[in-house]
């Protein structure tokens, strides 16, 4: 196993080199001058913008930037953002959040999903399993930024039963809104995933011999449909928590949560390369590591799943 | 007189389509004594196993009782709550169900799934029960039970599997036990071993078994009793050996006629040695004019329209390190002439390397060793795309689940016109006649052209399929257990079409199976293959009459129904 592991971070190498490359080459198209950008409408004197761009390695043809910027990161060494902050700082305030945030959501929409998947799946065809495909065909269907304005507006400034934005202080209680806006969607699919898991276990020949020996139905429905059907959700929330830990810039947004999304997007839009760049490398080692971890994680719930 | 155990009068099971109700079992009546054994026979769709899950009230979807009833030890268990019908499973009644790949829960130990048994009806409980699993696996003829009851579903084999699924059944020793159709996806040996030992085991414990099976050698075999059931009802009841001599019902006259494992004994071996003459001489007559008219191919008309020397396949499966890995060779050293015009039968069981050697007689498989010649010529030398596709048209297969081989989207036209197309022959007109020809030959309606493959069933889909195989006149088809997944009647009848259609158009057929009852009524030459070798290689006569090895011997014994004899 530990090889597969192997083979797998090894992979990552070539992944996380063409992601960076891509990023740097689409951050060098960008049209305007992120210096000239930087000054606003106070006029620039030719020497500070050539020492700036310099210092910067905006001179450089992008493969060249793009190298550096590789050499500086194996030791360590992100690079500074424009406004002079050393932008490995700047990841390591944002990722805490991030984090918090997307294992909040995570949980939301885990225990929410599989509890109503579960039951809609045992019910299948009476009223609670089709007002739960009614509830989430909704909630894919309307767009995440009307949801998360809506319960902003509704929970967090009419009823104030949750704070409605975030800010410096990302604490559990203040990022409960946004978590939940963004675990909703997700829900909806883990709900989906759950049911018709179940009613496709419920048919199985082995949930048939369960009862045949005597097991009530309860004990049936735990111990066989419930953990059979739990596999391919376990492995779907995995690779959600990759996406949601990649960040979530417009909740992110919505609640002014200082989050990896939100870093990502306010570099963009001052075409900061290395912080674009940083990030994006950071996302995408993320990614590899979670969609190890959740491959692992099939291994042990399914027996008959083995790497070499 | 003892009071029957179980007694089912008159009972009606329908399944519920929107609004209406479909009628599966109509009025179906049957009794069992204490430890006495009873078989339901009849082909799929007769109501056999819709009958036997009533009893314990595991009717899949929509199913349910609509009339009639089940008394079970004196008491009515028609219409049961929730809660009484779950004490009778396991501890009165128990299941051993039909395919043991899917009937345990792949991802709990089989020791756990066999304690749940012992728990749920409350027999034994944590170490004690742990114990007592162990004892009812080995009692169920399960080698290291300690060890094998910590092992998954996957790590045993089908024969172990059942084995365990017996064990579970026999938990909680029930009176009576329903197996619905045990064994029959195992292979003929474990077959025997698994239902000599459930036989034993039942007598022992004084359990009344309810067989459920389609094979009505087997059922005469080890049942007291016979039930026969079509479409929904009892037609036929009374003691196996007076049934199987003296039926009265036609459908029960039709089952034993046609019940591969009683009939093939019957069957003269003069029927097949004119299927034989005829097909030789017609197949000699083509050879010649193919011969003489392909240039691509060239070779010489042969005795052997396919031989296949000394073929070795090696398989190299992942090992326990990186990089390295461990050989397995399916087939050893494997060589055979297939005469034209005759047919020579490959027989083994699961695993035997069988369905190897025929998909590398197909070419879709290339040997690691050794050759396969077809009219002389050496078919891994044909690496040109027209030499390949002219040997194609020539050899042609037909696959065992003919449900599995049709293309669903295609209609049953589009399905037999697709070979056709593929080589460019004829035009659209001149595709039709010959389409039309086809399935009169596979006598079926021309109606079924616009058909999709759904709507016909197993045997019109497997006549489907010799169609398309003969879509382009080809000398040789590959017929890879083309009917082992058919019902009696349906095989009975596919087999006589094979014989017919090899007589009329001079087919050579390699015909593969794990089914030796079948052979006799097809082949002309047999090889009998274990674990990638060859183990005897005889005519049918000889094989039948004669059997050289143990493991033919051994083979032969399996055949359900094999020994019981029959006045015609």
């Amino acid at each position: 196993m530990w090889w597969y592991v192997g083979k797998r971070l090894l992979q990552a190498i070539p992944v996380v080199l063409g992601a960076t490359l891509l990023i740097y080459a689409m951050v060098f198209l960008q049209p305007g001058d992120p210096i000239l950008a930087l000054f606003g409408e106070k006029p620039v004197s030719e020497s500070v913008k050539a020492q700036l761009e310099a210092q910067y390695n905006l001179d450089q043809p992008f493969i060249v930037q793009w190298l550096l910027f590789l050499g500086g990161a194996l030791t360590g060494d992100f690079g500074l953002s424009y406004s002079g902050q050393p932008v490995a700082d700047l990841i390591g305030r944002a990722f805490p959040v991030t984090l918090k945030l997307a294992l909040m959501a995570l949980v939301i929409e885990a225990v929410l999903g599989i509890i109503a998947g579960f039951y809609a799946g045992l019910r299948r065809g009476k009223l609670f399993d089709s007002t739960m495909l009614v509830v989430s065909l909704l909630v894919i269907a309307v767009p995440i930024f009307v949801l998360g304005f809506m319960l902003q507006l509704v929970f967090g400034v009419q009823l104030q039963w949750a704070p409605a934005t975030v800010g410096g202080d990302a604490s559990i209680t203040r990022l409960i809104l946004p978590a939940t806006v963004l675990g909703l969607v997700s829900f909806a699919y883990v709900l989906r995933l759950t049911r018709t898991s179940v009613v496709e276990n419920l048919t199985a020949d082995h949930v048939r011999t369960a009862r045949a020996k005597g097991l009530s139905e309860s004990e049936v429905n735990r111990r066989h449909v419930l953990r059979n059907s739990l596999i391919p959700v376990v492995t779907f929330l995995g690779a959600d928590l990759g996406t949601l830990m990649a960040g979530a810039i417009v909740t992110e947004g919505i609640f002014n949560i200082p989050g990896i999304g939100n870093l990502a997007y306010q570099a963009v839009l001052r075409g900061e390369g290395p912080t674009v760049v940083s990030v994006v490398t950071v996302m995408v080692l993320v990614y590899v590591v979670m969609s190890l971890l959740v491959d692992l994680l099939y291994a042990a719930l399914d027996p008959r799943i083995r790497y070499a | 007189m003892t009071e029957p155990l179980l007694q089912i009068t008159d009972l009606q099971v329908a399944f519920r389509a929107g609004k209406t109700d479909i009628p599966a079992v109509r009025g179906a009546s049957l009794t069992v004594y204490p430890g006495q054994t009873v078989a339901i026979v009849g082909e799929s769709g007769s109501g056999k196993s819709t009958t036997a899950h009533a009893i314990i009230d595991l009717l899949p979807g929509t199913g349910h009782v609509t009339g009639g009833s089940i008394v079970f030890d004196g008491r009515d268990i028609t219409h049961l709550k929730r809660r009484e019908r779950e004490a009778i499973r396991g501890s009165q009644i128990g299941l051993v169900p039909q395919d043991p790949m899917s009937n345990l829960n792949p991802l709990v130990r089989v020791g756990s799934q066999i304690k749940e048994s012992l728990e749920a009806n409350g027999i034994a409980k944590g170490k004690a029960a742990d114990k007592r699993v162990v004892e009812l696996l080995e009692e169920a003829g399960l080698p290291d039970a300690a060890s094998r009851a910590r092992q998954f579903p996957h790590e045993y084999s089908g024969g172990m599997r059942q084995r365990a699924l017996i064990a579970m059944g026999l938990a909680a020793r029930p009176k009576l036990l329903i197996a619905d159709e045990p064994t029959s996806a195992l292979d003929v040996t474990v077959q025997k071993q698994i239902l000599d030992h459930l036989e034993t085991l039942t007598a022992d414990l004084g359990v009344a078994v309810l067989l459920i099976t389609h094979d009505l050698g087997l059922a005469a075999e080890r049942a007291d009793h016979l039930v026969v059931m079509y479409k929904g009802q009892v037609v036929e009841s009374g003691p196996a050996l007076q049934i199987l001599k003296n039926p009265q019902h036609p459908y029960s006259k039709r089952l034993i006629s046609s019940a591969p494992s009683l009939a093939s004994q019957r069957l003269t071996s003069q029927l097949r040695a004119e299927v034989r003459e005829s097909s030789v001489k017609t197949a000699g007559e083509i050879a010649a004019e193919v011969v003489a008219e392909d240039e691509l191919l060239g070779g010489e008309v042969t005795t052997a329209v396919v031989e296949a020397k000394n073929l070795t396949k090696v398989f190299k499966l992942p090992g326990g390190a990186p990089g390295r890995s461990i050989d397995f060779t399916a087939v050893d050293d494997v060589s055979f002439r297939l005469r034209r015009g005759t047919t020579t039968a490959i027989v083994g069981e699961s695993g035997s390397g069988k369905s190897t050697v025929a998909r590398m007689v197909l070419d879709l498989l290339e040997p690691t060793s050794g050759s396969v010649e077809f009219d002389g010529i050496d078919i891994t030398s044909l690496r040109d795309k027209k030499q390949q596709l002219a040997f194609r048209r020539r050899v042609q297969p037909v696959f065992q689940n003919p449900y599995a081989s049709l293309d669903p989207m295609y209609s049953i036209y589009r399905s037999i016109e697709e070979p056709l197309r593929t080589h460019k022959i004829g035009s659209d007109k001149e595709r039709e006649a010959k389409i039309r020809d086809l399935l009169d030959k596979v006598s079926l309606p021309s109606a079924v052209m616009r058909r999709f493959p759904s709507e016909l069933s197993g045997g019109q889909r497997q006549r489907v399929a010799i169609a398309r195989a003969l879509a382009l006149d080809p000398e040789v088809v590959i017929l890879d257990e083309a009917v082992s997944a058919l019902d009696v009647l349906v095989q009975a009848q596919i087999l006589t079409l094979l014989n017919d259609l090899q007589a009329e158009l001079g087919l050579s057929y390699l015909f593969i199976t794990h089914d030796l009852a079948v052979v006799r009524q097809i082949a002309d030459d047999v090889l009998v293959m274990q674990n990638g070798k060859v183990v005897e290689q005889a005519t049918v006569t000889e094989v039948f009459d004669r059997p050289r090895e143990e493991y033919t011997r051994k083979l032969l014994d399996a055949i359900p129904g094999g020994s019981i004899e029959l006045a015609s």
